[in-house]
């Protein structure tokens, strides 16, 4: 019973060696317990980012079927507050829109806008931007452009149309999408011209 | 028989020489269960929160800067980074892609404080050449609010000039001379302040041409 009482030479006291060990143990705890929480939120940190784009429940492309049927330019209503069509559109333009899915055959774009300004934006589901063009890259004042997969291309060569030289074709792989056409309205009294002129804009097949 | 002979014999015997880490534990089931689940609970808490607030933010990565304006060339093409992405997708916005023009927005004047509704701002210079420019004042969320003449916008057409090209534009909840920028009618409701300078069909629509070009400057005069 005595000599267990007796301290280790060169050793702390058995009390404090004690106390120490536990102090390390604790801090050590909690520091794989902060990595742990710390990479927990790294990994789904990154998959709630990665997944919002499967699970946002309306998606540009979704929404554009509210304003009409699909393969026809749907003209949007005025951008004015409280009342936006879609969001982050400039109330100085007037728009119309268009989705599409290219398993019906090719689109053909026709459109003519008697405005100074006006483009047009090709987006697929994604909201990605497939092409893009305005009224001076377009080459003249009328747009004709023509959309189509790869398959559709090919099949078109075969047979083509007298006037596909005077065609925009743009070749995608995306079979669904839409298109938003932008018109510069430069007086509100033209508004009424110009909302004609973007009905009056076809979103069809190809004949 | 490996363990090395103790110095005093079987009188150290409760002391080991292993690590606290190694050494034998009771076992405690209650508290493992709720150390394994705080910290489930919250790396999730986290992991979500943050996200939730990078994406809230809507302020896509991979911006281009020039003084208090900035534009993601990236966003909304195939090239968008994943916050570009979740912010696009989430909020259904359809961007200004690179052949229709330029998007830039300023959420701070020039000397770098956010820009107020209730504050009366000079916005003066010129802009990058662009066949057409529009310049809009909206919430901080990018939505328009209601102003006193129904407006919110002036576009470079309708834009009284100095002889040298420049612009002065004041943006007040009240009418002003000169080229008037509506903001909202009742500021103090109003979230936040934005201003949207699109660029039409402009040369400067890739993001490394807009480095070094002249944009506007945005001054705060006074505020209400």
């Amino acid at each position: 019973m005595i000599s267990s009482r007796l301290p280790r030479p060169n050793a702390p006291l058995p009390g404090f060696a004690r106390f120490r060990g536990a102090r390390r143990g604790v801090s050590g705890k909690l520091i794989v317990g902060l990595l742990a929480v710390l990479s927990l939120a790294a990994v789904v940190h990154i998959l709630v980012v990665l997944t919002i784009p499967q699970n946002a429940t309306h998606s540009a492309y979704s929404n554009a079927a509210r304003f009409g049927p699909d393969r026809a330019f749907n003209l949007l209503p005025d951008v004015v507050p409280g009342a936006e069509p879609l969001p982050g559109l400039d109330p100085a333009m007037k728009h119309a829109l268009c989705r599409y899915q290219l398993d019906d055959g090719p689109v053909l774009f026709n459109a003519s806008i008697p405005v100074p300004f006006w483009s047009m934006g090709l987006f697929n589901t994604r909201g990605d931007t497939v092409y893009s063009l305005n009224n001076r890259t377009a080459g003249s004042e009328t747009l004709s452009m023509l959309v189509l997969t790869t398959e559709q291309l090919s099949i078109l060569r075969e047979n083509p149309p007298e006037n596909l030289d005077e065609l925009i074709v743009i070749e995608t792989e995306d079979t669904e999408g839409f298109a938003l056409l932008r018109a510069y309205v430069p007086h509100p009294s033209e508004a009424k011209k110009v909302g004609k002129a973007l009905q009056a804009a076809s979103c069809g097949l190809l004949k | 028989m490996t363990a090395p002979l103790k110095q005093f014999g079987e009188a150290d015997w409760y002391e080991t020489d292993l690590p606290p880490i190694l050494r034998p534990q009771r076992p405690r089931p209650l508290r493992a269960l709720a150390i394994v689940a705080l910290v489930l609970f919250s790396g999730s808490l986290i992991g979500i929160s943050s996200a939730y607030f990078i994406i809230e933010r809507e302020r896509p990565l991979m911006a281009v800067r020039i003084g208090p304006w900035e534009t993601y060339p990236y966003a909304g093409t195939a090239e968008a980074d994943p916050y570009s992405v979740a912010i696009y997708t989430r909020g259904a916005k359809i961007p200004l892609a690179s052949g229709e023009g330029v998007d830039l927005v300023a959420r701070t004047d020039s000397a770098g404080d956010t820009l107020l509704p209730m504050c009366r701002y000079r916005i003066h210079g010129q802009t990058p050449t662009a066949r057409l420019w529009t310049l809009t004042a909206t919430n901080g969320s990018g939505r328009l609010v209601e102003t006193m003449p129904g407006r919110s916008n002036l576009t470079s057409r309708q834009l009284l000039r100095e002889p040298d090209g420049e612009f002065e534009v004041i943006a007040s909840t009240t009418p002003q001379p000169g080229n008037w920028l509506p903001l909202a009618a009742s500021p103090f409701s109003a979230e936040g302040l934005r201003f949207n300078l699109r660029l039409y069909d402009a040369p400067v629509s890739t993001g490394s041409a807009l480095k070094g070009v002249a944009m506007p400057v945005i001054d705060r005069i006074d505020c209400l």
